[in-house]
């Protein structure tokens, strides 16, 4: 497969899985916020600007000040807006890769951008970010249902996959930060649309370590930051089919990108819940470190050279 | 009901649905009988659709930077069996006559030699470049796809505007036009055996996979585009996409020793044959434009060893210059010794001093052309210039007589087109593409059909703000189907159905398994009353 | 008058230094000289440093290519060119009242034919001052051959030899305003103003041994060259800027409408600037 395909398919998979994301992130906290007359508008937003990585941004900080940095910014690859448009930008250079319908849901979508945006004024921005959700899951059944398990696959898979640990850490930070008071667990656990499997899970029994136990570690519910780190393992291995350095594989992984995740992985997995939530604020922002060294690695070892060389012309007499 | 077909008149060209007013020619009649019955509106709401599916699928065209659909009109254009035997045959005449043409000044000079065309032609020519000399490819062939573009002219008969053989663009159009028409207008389809254009992509890969290097006997075939913000874009990825090969841009391939090689996840992989969709300007900053971003530097060097097949070949430029073209009847005799099927349009060679002082009293009267324009750019239609245009005209003809050529303006045929809620007779040409494997040369039967949407426009060229039609090459033996009854829905149609075949015996399918808990309505319409919270789902899927 | 015969060896050293590595670089030489009537070419080879492949072709003037591309990190590139010639003397020379007409000149199968070789290129397009002198100069001679002659010298006097005066860019206008230049700048004016009165002429890039009566075996430092051929019913070649015909001493590289269609070393490369090219021509006498 060719390197920049790759990489789009990368892009194509982070930037469909932010969206979904930072709609899912938004629609909660927003609605807390409206909700919830006890809430400072200015430390929420601050709080939430900070968590999604928006440098600081001059007052007055209002939840319509939010909306527009982080849901309908067009210039910036990280609100919602942007990363449509990002990942239908990837998708166009990438359209003889992927299935007719996933090129056509991502223009749709895109195309479907200022209607969306027009209902959002009309209705209210919840409307708008469930449309945008829904055209994501649209994205991820069409993707799932129509792409072959081929190397363009893995790519978009792992993508989604570092994406999703990257949220959901940083979902976890919004309640970390905020000293446990905002948003709830309740409302956290929403976002990821796990309330109900939480629920059954636990039986009810909502607190702090269950809950950040569960978003954190539980091996089967597929938002959850263990389950994101297993399949971008997971993904990565299958790229390197013929394994480590050692002979034929027998020993070692065969890639940075494989060591780093692999190492993050086993930090979560045989470490006790309770030292991990103990510790809960290091432990995320080690996620996110992880998140960037593995892109880096990624990008290192399979898209290479992906960028136009520009020639000066030379003559001797 | 407002007719469709009311206040249609017939406008100064030949108009290819009706012969008189109200009747329509045989090739058209299934259509219009199929047509006639629906309203403007009903006609309106299918073209809205046809738009819409356009839009998402990205069949767009860039024009000035700005994407936009390119239009499709809901009517089609019909071409009758034994018409297309002509166009068929004439275009791959003049492919073959140009290809001996190109093969002939890059190598020998024979035809410069003979007087045949003056050197003058060729060395004016921006298009000829030096730069290919001496690169023959080992299948003889430089103009693997030709898009000759044709007129009728005001007696029905097609003529040859233009060659097209450097990267001539549009196949994309035919093959989703003609998909989008199917979804669109089913009936009609059902009334008319037409001949299928699907198969194109498969033919170009049959010629570019036989113009692999020797020795090379599965060769890696590659498209190379400039990328997303191309106006094509859109056509080369379809390309790629349904010939099965990768699509790449510059920067993915490298070429090392007259190796070229595409950049892989697994490290860097072979490349034999190029389709490529960049001008020759752009394509080897080693002999072209050295600042170009979008190039592959070394390809040049790569073909003139044998490694590598550039397709369409570089230089061919030379061959659709404007004014080589009305050498081009010339060259049929000289070439092949036959004489030309299709006919040029009268075209005037400004360099002599008489003709162009001739050119110059009547230039309200003709057309002139720049002979490397492209796009329809820079085209001047006299009857329609103002004075100062043709001043303006008559200057820049003057200081550069090689630079222009000027011709007979052709009232050009026209088709029914829906313009508003009505139909109104709209010019329109056709561009058949050509496939040149080195065996035969094949003609799409088809071809892009573009119209003129602003009432009296002759310049059809998309990126003139035209929009195209479905152009239907009628199947032989000539149909004897009747126009369907739309109230009956569609008439399954069975190419192979002689009349007389006795059908096999038909089994009744199985139906799907039923899941738990289906088909019981007492227990829905219970859980209906039950539920306080209503999320009924729709029963469509979601539209994309 | 007897012909001369000599025996040339030639070393020719160029290249690119840059101000960095450069990462990769595509280039095309153009320094071997190749066979024609006057000259044998024994022995020619180019090298490159550092090491590639090299691809060789001849391209649409006939002239040999050598092609090579380097994808090392490098920071100066070397191109030596080294071969063996043998040459013959200028042999009998026209005399002014030599050569065809100019009704012949102009008639239109030679016009056809020359066409190409009558167009003005971008390094040898004249100004209106050119073309008059062309024209005054054309008017006086009863010949094109005689009139060719005469604009040779007219160059000669008018444009000083000044070595280093201009660069591989520079046109035959800037040339002729600056009343300076070099070999290859006397002969595109030459070429320019032959073209203007109707006489084809092509710029011919070589070797030139700077001393006429060299000894056996003496290793001098030569320099690439360039000069004229014009057609007057035959080909004919002369030296402008020594005003000399062409003989033993000249070894024919390449011939094309201007410096642009022979350029020695010309290429794309990849990285920081280029600081310094350096040229060194060694030509020895064998025989």
């Amino acid at each position: 497969m060719l390197s920049r395909i790759a990489e789009s398919l990368y892009w194509i998979g982070r930037y469909v899985e932010r969206a979904e994301d930072s709609a899912r992130i938004l629609d909660v906290h927003l609605h807390r916020m409206l909700a919830d007359p006890w809430v400072d508008e200015t430390t929420a937003c601050r709080s939430l600007l900070g968590v999604m990585g928006v440098g600081p941004l001059e007052q007055p900080l209002t939840v319509a000040r939010v909306i527009g940095v982080l849901g309908l910014d067009e210039e910036n690859p990280s609100s919602v807006v942007g990363a449509l448009a990002a990942a239908r930008e990837n998708a166009r250079g990438a359209r003889e890769t992927i299935s007719a319908d996933m090129w056509e849901c991502l223009n749709s979508t895109w195309h479907g951008l200022p209607g969306a945006r027009r209902r959002a004024e009309e209705q209210g921005v919840h409307a708008f970010f469930r449309w945008v959700r829904e055209r994501c899951a649209v994205m991820a059944g069409l993707t799932d249902a129509t792409m072959s398990r081929d190397e363009g696959w893995l790519f978009l898979v792992l993508g989604r996959s570092v994406e999703r640990v990257d949220m959901t850490a940083r979902l976890l930070s919004t309640h970390e930060r905020a000293g446990g008071s905002i948003p709830s667990w309740l409302t956290l656990l929403r976002s990821c649309g796990a309330w109900e499997t939480f629920l059954r899970t636990y039986r009810g029994s909502l607190d702090d370590r269950h809950s950040a136990e569960f978003l954190l570690l539980d091996r089967l519910f597929p938002r959850s930051v263990f389950a994101a780190l297993s399949r971008a393992e997971g993904c990565l291995t299958e790229l390197e089919p013929y394994g480590g350095p050692g002979q034929s594989g027998r020993t070692g992984v065969a890639t940075d990108a494989q060591r780093i995740i692999g190492r993050a992985r086993t930090g979560l997995e045989f470490r006790a819940a309770d030292e991990l939530i103990g510790d809960l604020g290091a432990v995320l922002a080690g996620l996110e470190r992880t998140c960037s060294q593995v892109n880096d690695a990624v990008s290192r070892r399979y898209f290479r050279q992906t960028s136009a060389v520009a020639w000066v012309p030379g003559a001797v007499a | 009901m407002a007719d469709l077909f009311e206040d249609y008149r017939l406008g100064p060209g030949w108009d290819e649905m009706f012969g008189a007013p109200g009747m329509p020619r045989e090739t058209y009649e299934a259509l219009h009988a199929t047509l006639q019955p629906l309203s403007s509106a009903e006609l309106r709401i299918r073209a809205e659709v046809l738009a819409r599916a356009f839009l998402d699928q990205g069949i767009t065209f860039a024009l000035k930077g700005v994407e936009g659909p390119f239009p499709l009109d809901i009517v089609p254009r019909i071409i009758a069996a034994s018409e297309w035997r002509v166009v068929e045959a004439g275009v791959a005449q003049r492919v073959r006559a140009l290809e001996a043409f190109l093969a002939d000044i890059y190598g020998a000079g024979q035809v410069l030699a003979d007087g045949v065309v003056p050197r003058r032609v060729v060395v004016t020519s921006a298009h000829f470049h030096r730069e290919a000399a001496g690169i023959s490819p080992h299948n003889g062939v430089r103009i693997h796809v030709a898009g000759v573009d044709l007129v009728r002219d005001e007696e029905g008969a097609f003529r040859v505007l233009e060659d097209n053989v450097r990267v001539p663009s549009g196949v994309s159009y035919v093959m989703e036009n003609r998909r989008a028409m199917a979804h669109v207008l089913p009936e009609v389809f059902a009334a008319t055996r037409i001949q299928p254009v699907e198969s194109y992509p498969g033919q170009l890969l049959r010629a570019l996979r036989a113009a692999a290097p020797i020795g090379i006997t599965d060769p890696t075939v590659v498209v190379l585009t400039p990328g997303v913000h191309n106006s094509a874009y859109f056509e080369h990825a379809l390309l790629a996409r349904e010939m099965g090969v990768e699509l790449v841009e510059g920067r993915d391939l490298v070429c090392v020793g007259n190796e070229v090689a595409m950049r892989t996840t697994g490290g860097e992989q072979r490349v034999d044959v190029i389709y490529r969709r960049i001008d020759d300007e752009f394509l080897d900053p080693v002999h072209f434009r050295a600042d170009s971003v979008i190039g592959v530097a070394g390809l040049l060097n790569a073909a003139r060893a044998g490694r590598v097949t550039i397709a369409n070949a570089v230089g061919n430029g030379v061959a659709d210059d404007k004014l080589l073209y009305s050498y081009v009847p010339d060259l049929i005799r000289y070439y092949l010794n036959e004489e030309p099927t299709l006919s040029n349009v009268e075209t005037h060679r400004l360099e002599d001093p008489d003709v162009l002082e001739h050119v110059l009293d009547r230039l309200d009267r003709l057309v002139c052309k720049p002979v490397d324009g492209s796009g329809g750019a820079g085209i001047v239609i006299g009857s329609q210039a103002s004075d100062s245009e043709l001043a303006e005209l008559r200057a820049r003809i003057t200081a550069d007589p090689r630079g222009w050529i000027a011709q007979r303006e052709v009232a050009l045929s026209m088709v029914p087109t829906l313009i508003g809620n009505r139909l109104r007779a709209r010019h329109v040409d056709l561009r058949p593409f050509a496939v040149n494997d080195g065996q035969r040369v094949t003609v799409l039967p088809g071809g892009l059909t573009r119209v003129a949407l602003p009432e009296g426009a002759l310049v059809v060229n998309s990126s003139q703000g035209g929009g195209s039609k479905d152009t239907w090459i009628l199947a032989e033996p000539p149909s004897e189907l009747s126009p369907v009854d739309l109230s009956t829905g569609i008439e399954p149609i069975d190419p192979d159905d002689s009349g007389l075949a006795v059908l096999p015996p038909v089994t009744t399918p199985r139906s799907p398994d039923p899941g738990p808990g289906a088909g019981s309505v007492a227990e829905q319409q219970q859980q209906q009353q039950q539920s306080a919270q209503d999320a009924r789902v729709g029963a469509g899927a979601s539209a994309c | 008058m007897t012909v001369g015969s000599w025996r040339l060896k030639i070393k020719h050293q160029t290249g690119f230094t840059y101000a960095g590595a450069v990462a990769g670089s595509y280039n095309e030489a153009r320094m071997s000289p190749r066979n024609d009537a006057r000259q044998a070419v024994l022995e020619a080879r180019v090298e490159v440093w550092p090491s590639a492949r090299t691809y060789r072709y001849e391209d649409y003037w006939g002239t040999v290519v050598t092609a090579f591309d380097l994808h090392e990190p490098h920071e100066s590139l070397r191109v030596t060119a080294s071969s063996t010639v043998e040459t013959l003397g200028p042999g009998d020379q026209l005399t002014p009242t030599d050569g065809i007409g100019w009704a012949e000149l102009r008639g239109p199968e030679s016009r056809d034919r020359w066409y190409e070789l009558l167009l003005p290129t971008p390094r040898t397009a004249l100004d209106e001052e050119l073309v008059e002198l062309a024209e005054s100069v054309r008017a006086a001679r009863p010949t094109p051959h005689a009139a060719a002659m005469a604009l040779c010298e007219q160059v000669r006097d008018e444009v000083a030899y000044t070595s280093g005066a201009t660069g591989v860019q520079t046109d035959a206008v800037q040339a002729w305003r600056q009343r300076k230049g070099v070999c290859q700048d006397i002969s595109h004016l030459v070429v320019g103003l032959l073209r203007s009165i109707g006489v084809p002429a092509r710029y011919v890039s070589g070797y030139l041994h700077p001393v006429p009566d060299a000894g056996i075996g003496e290793s001098i430092v030569g320099q690439s060259h360039a000069w004229v051929e014009w057609w007057v019913g035959r080909w004919t070649a002369f030296d402008p800027t020594n005003g000399v015909p062409v003989g033993e001493r000249h070894v024919v590289v390449g011939r094309g409408r201007e410096y642009g269609d022979v350029p020695p070393l010309k290429g794309v490369y990849a990285g920081p600037a280029n600081t310094g090219q350096g040229v060194e021509v060694t030509i020895t006498r064998l025989r």
